[in-house]
């Protein structure tokens, strides 16, 4: 049986967009045999049960996420097939403990070079992904990825990396100036922000927190690569830690960003570091192009299989399922039937019991929520028969006629003070020129 | 300059005409929602005395976290990791302090633990969590500790999302520990109005499922639960046969940072319905002695 690994399409010149996918390539190109897995440029999320990539097909097995497909390749192959078989039990703690230091540091870093510093985004990972990306899911992914990663980084406070969260806040304090001053909209000067006056301010701004945050990851694997070819001490062999470390490393280092403060950052900190993980994704990746992961006869030197078109239906369900998702009820309902389909599936690994109570748990949820809208709905109708019962509506409906009479006069006056308006309002004066000097 | 000075006085009625009607246009609440809202507001209370309690006669460090009445008596173990990781740390490295029961909305961080120094330092700021360490340091001179070895921050990394997700699952999210450990704890005494408290422990498990979703698409209990007993393990060899964490004389940081999660996963006070991480933890003795030796502390 060959095995299947769904993932991310390439991007960047590395044979996948997102670091997990990559960590996971990494492993199965140092430990699985060539012609027993093929890898398969997907794309599509919901491929896999578990909505998650890089999934793992095997028949009719489905195995997500880095680790579980690291620990289900250990059972299939009977261990040979499993790069940790050699460590030490201190090794091993060192390798359970850097991989999460890893996971969580670098994805973090990677979700603010990547996606929240919109340059970045706007210029290099959104058409990236709109390149490995078949309609319509090119216009609903990147958005979404986009979205979680703000809100994963949002407690790190740099939020003034994004352009479009200082446009809006530039946006509120312009409406502010306007209810504050009652200064007509049209001569509120307007500065022009030019990214790279932004970038000036911002970088000042940012720039002591992103230091501490890359010095907090860089420096301590710098000290514990040293001057050895791996990781963990001892081992000639490479380890889970190693793939998962040049998995997200490079996604810092090789991407050509327009704002490149991660790799620069990287590439000082930690030199030895660079090299090392420049050196392993060469070896383990070479420089992959979009179209190799589409033609399963390539040079490259992955096993690429191109992934199946889009079926109309295919379509048509992603286009639905989106809308659903961003109904605000209807998602919350969805979101509880994912949690409870993933608990009640025989194979989800959960014993009989967990998963029961999880399912009770997600139907008490959805009750939860049909309660919500019965008690808007409720509300609702009790206001408007108040409304009704006190005559609301009857005593509105005369003062609308009074108030269309009124408009049209109204309108007449506006229309001649608009005309007179470039006669006789001295623009100066709203832009705070003293026109008495003059 | 003189038809510049002519024609303002011309322009302003005009101005001042049309604004209010555009502002209306746009802006005006509808007839009789103006008037509900004109009844606001209907009664308005003197302001309230400033707080002159018992407590601010004391001359100590105050450090607020959440407890009871009976762990403020004793000086008890907070219930909280966060606070019981930092009321840990002041006690290891010897700075009296004293407990002081409190929630959320009263911390200008939002957040708790946080400390109030006592009044020869400067009265009128709170130390948050964050700088905790950095004014025990000064205040005791003990050593940072992220600085003697490299493993700290890597080890810390596996109390921060591994423990810590499976900490958030199993207490929030699992409904029996819900109701019998989190609510009482956290939602009982804030309120007595049902409601109210329905309405906060919907936020409480909101808040918690939200937390675990940022790092992926859906919550795998499973999964969760491995990741913690992966965790513990290295944590166990990396304590191995010794006394404290990175074989130092006196428990620090990263010693309150592990017994804030050992401690209250074992503790039979809790009232635990369901506790696979206790399970999981028990498998490792030498983590289970470290925590009882640290008991002796409170």
């Amino acid at each position: 049986m060959v095995l299947e690994l769904h993932v991310w399409g390439p991007g960047f010149s590395l044979p996948s967009i997102d670091a997990q996918c990559l960590a996971t390539i990494a492993y199965f190109s140092l430990a699985v045999p060539k012609d027993s897995w093929v890898l398969v440029a997907s794309s599509d999320p919901t491929v896999s049960p578990t909505h998650e990539l890089p999934a793992l097909k095997n028949g009719s097995t489905w195995v997500s996420r880095f680790r579980n497909i690291v620990d289900y390749l250990r059972q299939y192959s009977n261990g040979a097939w499993d790069l940790d078989r050699d460590l030490s039990a201190l090794e091993k703690a060192d390798s359970i403990a850097f991989s999460s230091f890893v996971e969580s540091r670098t994805q973090a870093l990677l979700d603010l070079s990547l996606y929240v510093t919109s340059q970045n985004y706007y210029n290099s990972t959104s058409p990236a992904y709109g390149a490995i990306l078949q309609w319509p899911n090119q216009w609903i992914i990147p958005p979404q990825l986009h979205d979680a990663a703000k809100s994963r980084t949002e407690p790190l406070g740099l939020s003034s990396l994004d352009l479009e969260e200082m446009e809006q806040q530039q946006k509120r304090d312009h409406s502010a100036a306007i209810a504050a001053g009652r200064i007509p909209q049209n001569f509120i000067r307007r500065p022009r922000e030019t990214v790279s006056g932004l970038l000036g301010r911002t970088s000042q701004q940012n720039q002591f927190r992103l230091e501490a945050l890359t010095a907090e990851l860089f420096q301590p694997l710098e000290e514990a690569l040293g001057d050895k070819t791996n990781f963990l001490s001892g081992q000639a062999a490479r380890s889970s830690l190693d793939c998962l470390a040049v998995g997200y490393l490079s996604l810092a280092l090789v991407p050509d960003l327009p704002h490149k403060w991660l790799r620069n950052s990287m590439q000082r900190k930690a030199p030895r570091l660079s090299q090392h993980i420049d050196r392993m994704r060469r070896e383990l990746y070479g420089t992959v192009n979009v179209s190799d992961a589409f033609s399963s006869s390539g040079g490259s030197s992955l096993p690429w299989q191109a992934p199946d078109r889009a079926r109309l239906v295919t379509v048509g369900t992603t286009l639905l399922n989106s809308l659903a998702d961003a109904t605000p009820i209807l998602k919350d309902i969805r979101l509880n039937n994912r949690l409870r389909e993933t608990a009640e599936a025989s194979d989800s690994g959960l014993s009989p019991v967990e998963s029961q109570s999880l399912a009770a748990y997600a139907r008490g949820q959805s009750k939860d929520t049909l309660l919500s809208i019965a008690t808007v709905i409720g509300g609702v109708a009790a206001l408007l028969g108040y409304m009704v019962h006190v005559g609301v509506f009857s005593a509105q409906e005369e003062g609308e006629e009074e108030d269309h009479e009124q408009e049209h006069t109204r309108d007449y006056e506006d229309q001649e003070a608009e005309v007179q308006l470039p006669e006789s309002v001295n623009v100066s004066d709203f832009l705070g020129v003293n026109t008495a000097a003059l | 300059m003189t038809t510049n000075n002519d024609s303002r006085p011309e322009q302003r009625p005009d101005d001042s005409r049309r604004e209010p009607h555009r502002a209306r246009d746009f802006f005006s609440v509808p007839a009789p929602v103006k008037r509900l809202f004109d009844r606001f507001p209907l009664i308005t209370y003197p302001a309230n005395e400033l707080p002159h309690c018992a407590l601010s006669t004391q001359r100590g460090n105050r450090l607020f976290v959440f407890t009871d009445a009976a762990g403020v008596r004793r000086g008890r173990p907070s219930f909280n990791p966060q606070c019981l990781k930092w009321q840990a740390y002041l006690k290891f490295v010897g700075i009296d302090f004293e407990l002081i029961s409190s929630n959320n909305h009263a911390s200008p961080s939002g957040v708790l633990p946080f400390l109030l120094p006592s009044p020869p330092a400067d009265i009128s700021t709170p130390i948050p969590a964050s700088k905790l360490q950095k004014w025990a340091i000064e205040e005791v001179h003990c050593e940072e500790e992220q600085q003697l070895n490299v493993r700290f921050e890597v080890y810390s990394s596996l109390l921060d999302t591994g423990i810590r997700n499976a900490w958030l699952y199993s207490l929030y999210l699992n409904h029996e520990n819900f109701e019998a450990v989190a609510r009482p704890l956290y939602v009982n005494p804030s309120t007595t109005n049902s409601a109210v408290r329905s309405a906060l422990a919907a936020q409480l498990q909101q808040a918690a499922r939200d937390e675990l979703l940022k790092s992926s698409t859906y919550i795998d209990a499973s999964a969760l639960e491995a990741e913690a007993a992966e965790a513990f393990e290295a944590l166990s060899t990396l304590l191995g046969d010794k006394v404290h964490f990175f074989d130092r004389p006196n428990p620090g940081l990263f010693d309150a940072s592990v017994f804030a999660f050992t401690h209250l996963i074992l503790d039979q006070n809790m009232g635990w319905k369901y506790n696979r991480l206790g399970q999981l933890l028990s498998q490792h003795e030498n983590l289970v002695q470290h925590r009882e030796r640290l008991l002796k502390f409170f």
